[in-house]
């Protein structure tokens, strides 16, 4: 049997790119949607001592009772290690027991700030946006206190852009030196930035968004007209592994058989 | 500063001349209602997205009808969703004025439509937290302090939409956050079990649920089963809301119905969306469907009892079925 999948969708391969940027044995605070998916997938496979906290209380559940539709429903407690609430998980992440907070977001500028609140004229628009998103949730709060954040998004255009209509999730600010720092973070920043289209990284010294792999089916120029402000494109950018049939079919027959997360498209 | 809902010191001088004492609170949902929510209220929606929220109490409350309401919640889903229904199909009845909030969508059920078309129409004033800052918030209320230092979100656009304050911590040197602490006049709080006087035990997520009961200046409960006191004070750690800080306790089973209640039932994954469907209609200009479903689901009937009534029963069942969570400890109800 061949190793690699050969009809996967772009929905997919996010997944199985999230999930091989997971390490195991790593605390990882999850959002709600593509990541849960993505933890579950690397806890079936390289990562089954992934710790994953969910923001309405459960920390270390095992997810084998369904795909949680929620980040605060039942699936998410099955045989968890300690179950309080939100003040209880939030409190972790900035005592510094969360290594990962895995976010998604409707915007993202090169900084890896993060906007899930508006789209529009910001400040003077605020009380009509064009769009008005669901707003913060907890990502915010994992963006700001995790020790990294890795952001999951859909690569277009229009959500790549150099300035965002509003800051919800802050990145790496202004990109100036210590900007997380002097704002009063305890948390280092964006590590990576998983999209339909590549892995990203940030530029150590600019704190810039670069690419570091393309995904199946994209070259670096694909990206970059599918990116709203100029990439930094070093000189090892590489191909990324395609997904494989094993990954492909946990997905599709054992994490999301119902496609709630995987099949659906994101909508504005 | 601006408080909505009372001011610490108004939320402690409430409290030193409330009846506080061991009484049986049993009362009908409506009686609840007509005593505790008024108009012009901060109300604490407990609950998360849509997991325990309080459908049963919010339906009465559309019923009655309320205006200039002020919403206080971490994440909401269905029970903000009804609010904005019966808001949109007859102002003149119920209203929500402003909302101060972290998320209001449904997660995988999708966006909330009704959000989009009050926001998008300046319908309602908005207040934009985070998780944490809400649930911080309703922590500091319950804590009988009038601010709580947090972390996050500093750097965020929010901070230009909301109260808090970023001060220099006066030990370490470095910017930190402080939030003013909420304290609704009204908590809407939905449990598993309850005994008559108002200790409540909690299953699964605590989410925020004890913090905004004990920030609030009244509290409503409702619970999945009364059990006698006995039982519930033979795990007294398992009390997560305690006595005096509730003033009505009601059973109604399926409480939180269509959304999850750990132990009892999953998310109904048929009748939200189609909830949703009506509302998104709505947003798109056709109001037909979700009048139909008011007057179908809400004004059609008196009571959760006769709302769960109209589902069908393979769906309760369904529901029942796939929930994951642990049943409840067996133990002795308070009979009917």
């Amino acid at each position: 049997m061949a190793k690699y999948s050969t009809d996967f969708t772009t929905q997919e391969m996010i997944v199985v790119a999230g999930s091989r940027t997971l390490e195991d044995n790593k605390v990882i605070f999850a959002g709600t949607g593509l990541p849960m998916v993505a933890i579950t997938l690397a806890q079936l496979t390289h990562g089954p001592g992934i710790v994953p906290v969910f923001e309405a209380g459960a920390v270390g559940p095992e997810l084998s009772r369904g795909l949680p539709l929620s980040v605060g429903d039942s699936r998410t407690t099955y045989r968890a290690n300690y179950l309080l609430g939100l003040n209880s998980a939030f409190e972790l992440t900035q005592r510094g027991f969360a290594d990962i907070g895995f976010i998604g977001g409707a915007e993202i500028d090169p900084y890896g700030n993060l906007n899930s609140t508006m789209m529009g004229d910001f400040p003077d628009g605020y009380q009509k946006p064009k769009t008005r998103l669901p707003g913060s949730g907890g990502a915010s709060d994992m963006a700001c206190s995790c020790e990294r954040t890795i952001i999951i998004m859909v690569h277009e255009p229009r959500r790549f852009n150099e300035k965002l209509n509003y800051i919800t999730s802050p990145g790496y600010l202004d990109g100036s030196p210590n900007a997380r720092w002097r704002a009063g973070h305890v948390g280092q920043g964006p590590y990576r930035v998983i999209t339909t289209k590549a892995i990203l990284g940030f530029d150590d010294e600019t704190k810039r968004m670069k690419l570091i792999a393309t995904l199946p089916g994209e070259t670096v120029k694909s990206v970059q007209e599918a990116t709203g402000f100029e990439l930094i494109i070093p000189g090892d950018v590489y191909e990324f592994e395609p997904p494989t049939v094993e990954e492909i079919r946990l997905i599709r027959e054992v994490i999301d058989p119902k496609g709630y997360f995987v099949k659906k498209k994101i909508k504005d | 500063m601006y408080w909505t809902g009372l001011s610490p010191d108004e939320a402690r001088q409430y409290l030193a001349n409330k009846d506080k004492s061991k009484r049986d609170k049993r009362m009908s949902l409506k009686e609840a209602v007509e005593r505790f929510v008024k108009d012009g209220d901060n109300i604490g929606i407990a609950g998360f997205v849509n997991g325990r929220q309080p459908i049963a109490i919010v339906h009465e409350i559309i019923r009655q009808g309320r205006k200039d309401l002020t919403l206080s919640y971490q994440s909401a889903g269905l029970a903000i969703e009804y609010l904005a229904g019966a808001m949109v199909l007859d102002e003149s009845k119920n209203s929500i004025k402003r909302m101060e909030l972290a998320y209001w969508a449904h997660e995988a059920f999708g966006i909330s439509p009704l959000f989009r078309y009050l926001a998008e129409n300046s319908k309602v004033e908005l207040e934009d937290w985070s998780n944490y800052n809400m649930s911080a918030r309703f922590k500091a209320g319950s804590m009988g302090l009038p601010f709580i230092p947090c972390r996050s979100p500093l750097g965020s656009d929010m901070l230009q939409r909301n109260r808090a304050k970023v001060i220099d911590c006066p030990f370490t040197g470095r910017p930190i956050m402080l939030l003013p602490a909420s304290h609704p006049n009204v908590a809407l709080v939905h449990v598993q079990e309850a005994d008559i006087y108002g200790n409540c035990r909690i299953q699964g997520p605590l989410y925020t649920c004890p913090e905004i009961a004990m920030a609030s200046a009244h509290t409503i409960i409702t619970c999945e089963r009364l059990i006698e006191h006995e039982e519930m004070t033979r795990y007294p750690n398992r009390i997560s809301i305690p006595f005096f800080a509730v003033d009505a306790v009601i059973e109604v089973p399926f409480g939180a119905y269509p959304g999850n209640c750990h132990g009892l039932y999953y998310f109904d994954e048929k009748h939200i969306p189609e909830f949703r469907a009506a509302c998104e209609k709505f947003r798109k200009g056709d109001p037909g469907p979700l009048k139909k479903y008011y007057d179908t689901f809400i004004f059609g009937v008196e009571n959760t009892a006769e709302f769960i009534d109209k589902i069908p029963f393979s769906q309760i069942q369904y529901v029942q079925k796939i929930e994951s969570g642990i049943r409840l400890e067996a133990g002795y109800t308070v009979l009917g």
